[in-house]
């Protein structure tokens, strides 16, 4: 930790990287607090002018955003308990077995990263009304679900890899079955990583758009994002109540991902640095 | 790997177990990934409305050859080429760059590099609002900056603009995408020896020596998974941008995934939709089975196998 390092160059480059990182998250408040009038100024408004934070309660009586982050409180949520739930035993497979089809649904895996979700989108909405789980956070859920688990079986077989085949085998030779070494051993000793995956999981939750725009209907059950998107291009709403509606969307995010992060990386790189 | 593969055998149980601890995931993706992609393909070959689906009927490779002969494939392929190749560039880049400059030890190196990925964690709705916001030909911040500083472009509206929608684009895409590259170059890095790394921040002259002779070769297969990553996410990007332009303005944003939902949603042509898809898909495959052979290729000449 030599202190030599700190060259005014590099101070300054990180102060400009983070500059960057945190401007337009920066700016989307400052404009939620500045005046209709200020917002079409010949020069604009730099800084946040705290006295205008009653539009972050004047919002609420306006626009129903608390039915909408409440819907994406129950998809990310949903998504991720059952995301967890699905991906712990297939991930558990893919790491301990040897079994024929096993390069068939790693590949499997994989290739979901290549299918968009603007392409599903079709065939899903014929078979989610088949199902009757059109316009139904449920149904949501679901959706959201198939496109989060192999991400999340990838990420959970790097780290059940790093734990040393020995543990287990003490517990077999005990005449403990597979799922009981699962929940038992392998389950406490990857909850790092376990809650790095749910992370990442009620973050697709909470920011997903084209399922949440396609298979909902219902002015009672629109997510977040698709309340936010019914802005844009719209011109009755004012700009500082839309950008208001932003903050109040993703301070949330932000502030859950700040206190998670380390988790987060922890759990990206058992997955990826292990190959 | 044998004695891996030997201590593995002997923790082996009953010979079903394997595909009953894979069956919930093999009948999740059966279910929503593979079936609907199967019904894609047969969509692609029918004429099919997206108001009447059950009336489709089938017309072979119309779709593909109207795509070709009289749509506009090439010019959405060559959109989807450009924006998915800078954003590689860019986004790896700029990420690799960010890597390097948060791995030197610094006073407040801790809370510099989780705010640094904030952008990876705000909803695309969101980011897509604001950088519109910040777009907009009289009002938006950048404008203000370039007139401010008499820079051109300073009156125009960047997402109206056949020239610099695209731009625009890219610049929003790289802002929310470059931190995710960031933090997984920063965790390789962690592999490269710590003496290496404290002489590469501090003599300037060795600098660009060592990062060719000791932390490239240790980071280079992640980024080059990045570089895999990044492309096939962005072949499939959606909501930045139909949420900013639409794929407009006269097509100069149209990604692929953009002209598919248009043709399905828009002229409620889902046999075009899917035939667009397809032919996403399969470039997609192609630059994966080309990734995987040439790091296969590089793994061999360096010996590691």
């Amino acid at each position: 930790m030599g202190s030599q390092t700190t060259h005014l160059p590099r101070i300054i480059a990180v102060l400009a990287l983070l500059g960057v990182a945190i401007f337009p998250i920066y700016w989307m408040f400052v404009t939620s607090l500045t005046p209709s009038s200020e917002l079409f100024a010949a020069s604009p408004n730099l800084f946040p002018r705290f006295e205008q934070l009653g539009i972050y309660l004047e919002v609420f009586r306006t626009i129903p955003v608390a039915t909408w982050l409440w819907n994406s409180f129950v998809v990310a949520a949903g998504t991720t308990v059952l995301s967890i739930v699905l991906a712990i035993l297939p991930a558990y497979a893919l790491s301990r077995f040897r079994f024929a089809g096993i390069a068939i649904l790693g590949f499997a895996l994989f290739a979901t990263q290549m299918l968009p979700e603007a392409m599903l989108v079709v065939p899903l909405y014929a078979i989610f009304g088949q199902l009757s789980l059109l316009n139904s956070l449920f149904g949501l859920i679901l959706a959201n679900t198939a496109f989060v688990v192999p991400v999340i079986t990838w990420i959970i077989k790097g780290a059940i890899d790093s734990i040393p085949l020995e543990v287990e085998e003490a517990a077999r030779v005990d005449g403990c079955s597979r799922i009981d070494i699962v929940l038992a051993i392998v389950i406490p000793l990857i909850t790092p990583t376990l809650a790095a995956a749910a992370v990442i999981a009620f973050f697709h939750g909470w920011n997903e758009y084209v399922f949440a725009q396609t298979l909902i209907s219902s002015e009672a059950l629109r997510t977040a994002s698709v309340g936010l998107a019914s802005f844009v291009g719209e011109l009755s709403t004012p700009i500082h109540s839309v950008m208001t509606v932003g903050v109040i969307y993703t301070l949330p995010a932000v502030v859950f991902y700040l206190f998670a992060q380390r988790y987060v990386v922890a759990g990206m790189t058992a997955g990826s640095v292990k190959g | 790997m044998t004695k891996r593969r030997s201590a593995s055998a002997r923790l082996e149980g009953h010979p079903l177990t394997p595909y009953l601890f894979a069956a919930p995931v093999a009948i999740y993706l059966i279910l929503f990934q593979f079936y609907p992609l199967v019904q894609e393909l047969y969509l692609s070959f029918t004429f099919t409305d997206l108001l009447r689906p059950s009336d489709s009927t089938f017309v072979g490779l119309e779709n593909y050859s109207f795509l070709i002969e009289v749509g506009e494939l090439h010019k959405v392929l060559g959109v989807t080429a450009i924006y998915t190749i800078c954003c590689v560039v860019f986004a790896v880049g700029l990420g690799l760059l960010a890597a390097l400059l948060l791995d030197a030890p610094f006073v407040g190196r801790g809370v510099a590099r989780a705010l640094v990925t904030v952008p990876w964690a705000a909803p695309s709705v969101a980011v897509a609002l604001v950088f519109t916001w910040m777009f907009n030909a009289q009002y938006g911040i950048f404008n203000h900056g370039l007139r401010a500083l008499s820079l051109p472009f300073g009156t125009e509206n960047w997402l109206d603009s056949p020239n610099l929608a695209l731009p625009a684009i890219l610049l929003t895409t790289v802002w929310q995408i470059f931190p995710f590259s960031s933090v997984v170059i920063l965790a390789a890095l962690q592999g490269v020896p710590q003496e290496l790394r404290e002489a590469a921040a501090i003599d300037g002259a060795d600098r660009l020596n060592i990062f060719k002779t000791a932390v490239w070769p240790t980071i280079q297969p992640t980024v080059f998974m990045l570089v895999l990553f990044v492309t096939i996410w962005s072949l499939r990007r959606f909501d930045l941008i139909w949420l900013m332009t639409q794929g407009g303005p006269i097509g100069a944003t149209n990604t692929m995934v953009i002209e598919l939902y248009r043709q399905g949603f828009v002229y409620r042509d889902l046999g075009s939709a899917a035939a667009i898809g397809m032919i996403g898909l399969t470039v997609a495959l192609i630059i994966t089975v080309i990734y995987f052979k040439v790091t296969q290729a590089t793994e061999r000449a360096q010996g590691k196998r």
